[in-house]
């Protein structure tokens, strides 16, 4: 398709590692075995993302998010399926690659670990080609907003996390990349440096017309910078659409919370995790919590349900936010694909 | 060019600045690389006490201390290995940062063991060579180096450090393989010992055991600079030696690239 900077047709990736066994006679016996375990970490995906979107792309613990993402940055290779980069594939020109884009990796920095960093920033400067004006007015920005200042000239090393992410991020944003993957970008940071992160990105997406894909765990930076989200499972694209349009397709889901006034019996467990009518039903430490979607029950029918049952001292109506939507799809994945 | 430089010269500097920043390292690399040479010396002090000929190998007993006090040096300048870095850089998954930046990876990490290297030099093996030299000139009654000698020494320890990190790149791709590099590394070393001619100078060696050494590119990291030294080629022999040195160069460099390209489709990063 035309006008896609991000294009992956059917991307699979399957790692393959030795089978361990478990205990020391399993080790003796992997030692001898010789077999291989595979195991698809992405499974058959395929989206396109236009120049400057700001895309979420979430997913629960071990989804295959970074894989896409070292994928898309040519550190990984698919197994099959293509995945193109400003109309590259990245593993095959990973240098010129490299140039179009800027990758942070939350979970580790991509600045050399022994360099001062304001060292680590004139090499980036000479190594992209980075004009001296345009070196001065992005420093300038980067000082601004992301407060550089203070440990311009500490070793990477004796960074804090925070203070890293920072740094991290200018970094991959000094050539100014067309695209920019953000793989937990904020994950470990107080509330303070998320903000002034979500603003660098916010700004640069604005001046630059950045193209961004962004995994996190924390929905609030979906909700404060992106306006599409994609959501995989186990390697599987369960989800692709704007942001209000997950909100229209699945809010009105809706979850109550009980608090029981004596807990059940046995006999009345039961019949809670049994109302039926598509109702889930979560144990709580003094109560439950119960979710159902309004277009097949309403409110009143649920509570009525629930107080035939059992007394319940006190009731929480919740209207869905982000977070139970995406976990409510992360729990019920296999019934949801879209 | 200049732009190379200024983006790889980075590194260097760095890492002889950082070198002398950590002063424990610093005393600790002294002491065990004393520790190491007088052990050495002593053990072949044993064995020329043992002879009565005076001359082994074609080594006098004088010739002997020059040649164990500068393989030594010369191992330890020239030998500033990669591979431990690569297989730490693939292990906890760093290799990532020098696959998503325009920079050549080998590269980086050659630029980096020339730092080391020129921090070893000063550090504190030049002085150790005037001590030699000294030795030599007193002791020994040789005649001080001649200039073109020191320049051929000079040319063939740089050549010896290219064929030696170009080497160690080869080896640090089976990192990328296994995953797990330390303890080939040291077997490496000590086979690279043997066979270097750091241990023994390779004409003590059966003929053609030398004659094997001559077809491996081992020779050319160690014993090719030392001989040059002590002057134990004649004339033209003294460029040829150079020239093997250079062609090991070249063809671990394309040995590198060739090994580099086979595994990058089958590189795995961990972790994240
Ligand atoms: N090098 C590897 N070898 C074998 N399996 C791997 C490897 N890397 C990842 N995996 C597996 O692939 C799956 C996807 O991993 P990935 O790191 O992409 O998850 P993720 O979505 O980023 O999760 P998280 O949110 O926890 O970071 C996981 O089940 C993981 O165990
Ligand atoms: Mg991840």
């Amino acid at each position: 398709m035309d006008g896609n900077v991000i294009e992956l047709r059917n991307v699979r990736k399957e790692f393959v590692t030795a089978k361990h066994y478990p205990g020391w006679s399993g080790a003796v016996k992997g030692l001898f075995s010789g077999e291989k375990e595979k195991k698809v970490a992405v499974d058959d995906i395929s989206f396109g993302i236009k120049e400057g979107e700001i895309v979420g792309y979430i997913g629960s613990n071990g989804a295959g998010k970074s894989t896409t993402i070292k994928m898309m940055s040519g550190i990984l290779t698919p197994t099959s399926g293509s995945c193109m980069v400003n109309g590259l594939e990245p593993y095959r020109n990973r240098k010129k690659n490299a140039k179009n884009i800027g990758v942070v990796f939350g979970q580790r920095t991509q600045l050399w670990w022994d360099l001062p960093l304001s060292e680590t920033y004139t090499v980036l400067k000479e190594i992209y080609g980075v004009s001296d004006g345009d070196y001065a007015e992005r420093m300038n920005f980067f000082e601004d907003v992301l407060e550089l200042g203070e440990f311009m000239h500490n070793t990477v090393r004796t960074l804090s996390l925070g203070q890293r992410m920072r740094a991290d991020l200018a970094a991959a944003l000094l050539h100014n990349p067309k695209v920019l993957f953000l793989d937990e970008p904020t994950i470990g940071l107080d509330v303070v440096v998320k903000d002034r992160i979500r603003l660098a990105i916010r700004e640069i997406n604005e001046t630059y017309h950045t193209t961004v894909i962004l995994t996190t765990h924390d929905l609030n930076d979906i909700e404060e910078l992106c306006r599409r989200i994609i959501i995989i499972d186990a390697g599987k694209k369960i989800y692709d659409s704007t942001l209000s349009q997950l909100k229209k397709d699945y809010g009105f889901r809706c979850s109550i919370t009980f608090e029981w006034k004596d807990m059940p019996d046995e006999a009345q467990t039961r019949m809670l995790r049994d109302m039926g009518g598509n109702i889930g039903y979560r144990e709580s430490d003094k109560g439950a919590k119960v979710y159902f979607s309004k277009k097949e029950i309403s409110v009143a029918q649920v509570i009525g349900k629930v107080m035939g049952i059992v007394e319940v001292k006190d009731i929480q109506i919740k209207e869905t936010e982000l977070t139970d939507i995406v976990k409510d799809i992360y729990q019920n994945s296999a019934g949801m694909g879209v | 060019m200049t732009r190379f430089f200024r983006i790889y010269w980075t590194f260097a500097s760095n890492q002889i600045k950082s070198n002398f920043v950590y002063k424990g390292r610093f005393y600790l690399f002294i002491i065990r690389k004393f520790l190491g040479m007088f052990i050495y010396y002593y053990l072949w002090m044993a064995v020329y006490a043992g002879t009565s000929s005076g001359s082994i190998g074609g080594f006098t007993r004088g010739e002997m201390v020059l040649y164990v006090f500068l393989s030594y040096t010369v191992s330890d300048i020239v030998m500033v290995g990669i591979s431990s870095e690569i297989g730490k850089d693939v292990l906890d998954g760093s290799v990532a940062l020098n696959l998503v930046k325009p920079v050549n990876y080998r590269l980086y990490l050659t630029f980096q063991s020339l730092g080391v290297m020129i921090y070893r030099v000063v550090v504190p093996s030049v002085f150790i060579w005037i001590g030699l030299e000294i030795y030599k000139v007193t002791e020994l009654g040789m005649p001080v180096i001649r200039p073109l000698s020191l320049l051929c020494f000079l040319v063939s320890m740089l050549l010896s450090f290219f064929v030696y990190v170009f080497f160690d790149y080869c080896f640090g791709m089976l990192a990328f393989v296994t995953t797990y590099i330390f303890g080939m590394n040291i077997m490496k070393n000590a086979a690279l010992n043997l066979l270097s001619g750091k241990l023994a100078p390779v004409s003590f060696f059966p003929p053609v055991i030398q004659e094997i050494f001559s077809f491996l590119p081992f020779t050319a990291m160690t014993y090719v600079p030392v001989m040059i030294y002590l002057g134990k080629y004649p004339g033209a022999e003294v460029l040829g030696q150079l020239g093997k040195q250079a062609f090991w160069a070249v063809a671990l460099y394309l040995a590198g690239s060739l090994l580099w390209k086979k595994i990058e489709k089958r590189i795995v990063v961990l972790g994240g």
